[in-house]
């Protein structure tokens, strides 16, 4: 499985979304999935998947599926 | 980190409920992240005995969950810097299995399987006499803890 793969793995497994949902509206708050339990879910999610730790700053930025993409090139995680 | 026990008194300072609502007597064991046993003694002289029920007295099974949250979250306030802080339920799974009577001791034993950035997993189980009464998983959270990882520009819901 790519890393394009397992990002969106995570997304689906930890909201319930389909893959036709993972676009650029998806938000923090966008969802009632992603709540701030369904947010820190995901963020646990990615940990795993690609066995990093995020920091702190990092987990308050990553409001969306978007901006996360960025968020993990930063570490070493090409999306 | 330490093992301690905690006793009625001094568990007020790691569990903020109150009487009617405080459903742990005794904490015997401690261990700040890790896990936390102790009991609640029943008496006929329980809030709850009178109407639940009449003639035929049982602690609900809603106050027995809640005395395994109530002692779950003594093994996260007992953490360094997180005494007095008010935590809230967010999911609990829970399996009834026994009655529990006046004049009985109500036994909890709670296990932290996680604790991060505010949120707890965790296992409770209740017994009388040894026997299993309730057992649950329970997910507790510190609200003021969560918050600060939280995307800022949007509101919490």
């Amino acid at each position: 499985m790519d890393n394009n793969a397992k990002y969106d793995a995570v997304f689906m497994e930890s909201f319930s979304v389909k893959p036709s949902e993972l676009t650029d509206k998806l938000e923090y708050n966008s969802i009632p999935e992603w709540d701030s339990v369904g947010h820190m879910t995901m963020i646990a999610g990615l940990e795993d998947a690609f066995d990093i730790v995020l920091e702190m700053d990092d987990i308050i930025d990553f409001s969306s599926y978007d901006v996360g993409k960025n968020i993990l090139r930063k570490y070493s995680v090409d999306i | 980190m330490r093992a301690f026990s905690l006793n009625a008194v001094e568990l007020l300072d790691y569990q903020p409920n109150r009487y009617p609502f405080l459903m742990i007597d005794h904490v015997t064991r401690v261990e700040p992240g890790v896990m936390a046993d102790g009991y609640k003694n029943l008496t006929n002289n329980e809030w709850y005995f009178p109407q639940h029920f009449p003639g035929a007295p049982n602690m609900p099974g809603a106050l027995q969950l809640e005395a395994l949250a109530q002692m779950l979250t003594v093994a996260i306030t007992t953490l360094p810097d997180m005494r007095g802080k008010v935590t809230h339920a967010l999911s609990h799974y829970v399996r009834f299995r026994k009655e529990v009577l006046p004049g009985q001791k109500f036994e909890i034993k709670t296990a932290v399987l996680s604790w991060k950035r505010g949120i707890c997993t965790g296992t409770g189980y209740g017994f009388i006499d040894g026997d299993v009464a309730c057992e649950a998983k329970m997910v507790i959270t510190i609200p003021e803890i969560l918050d600060q990882y939280l995307p800022k520009r949007y509101n919490r819901e």
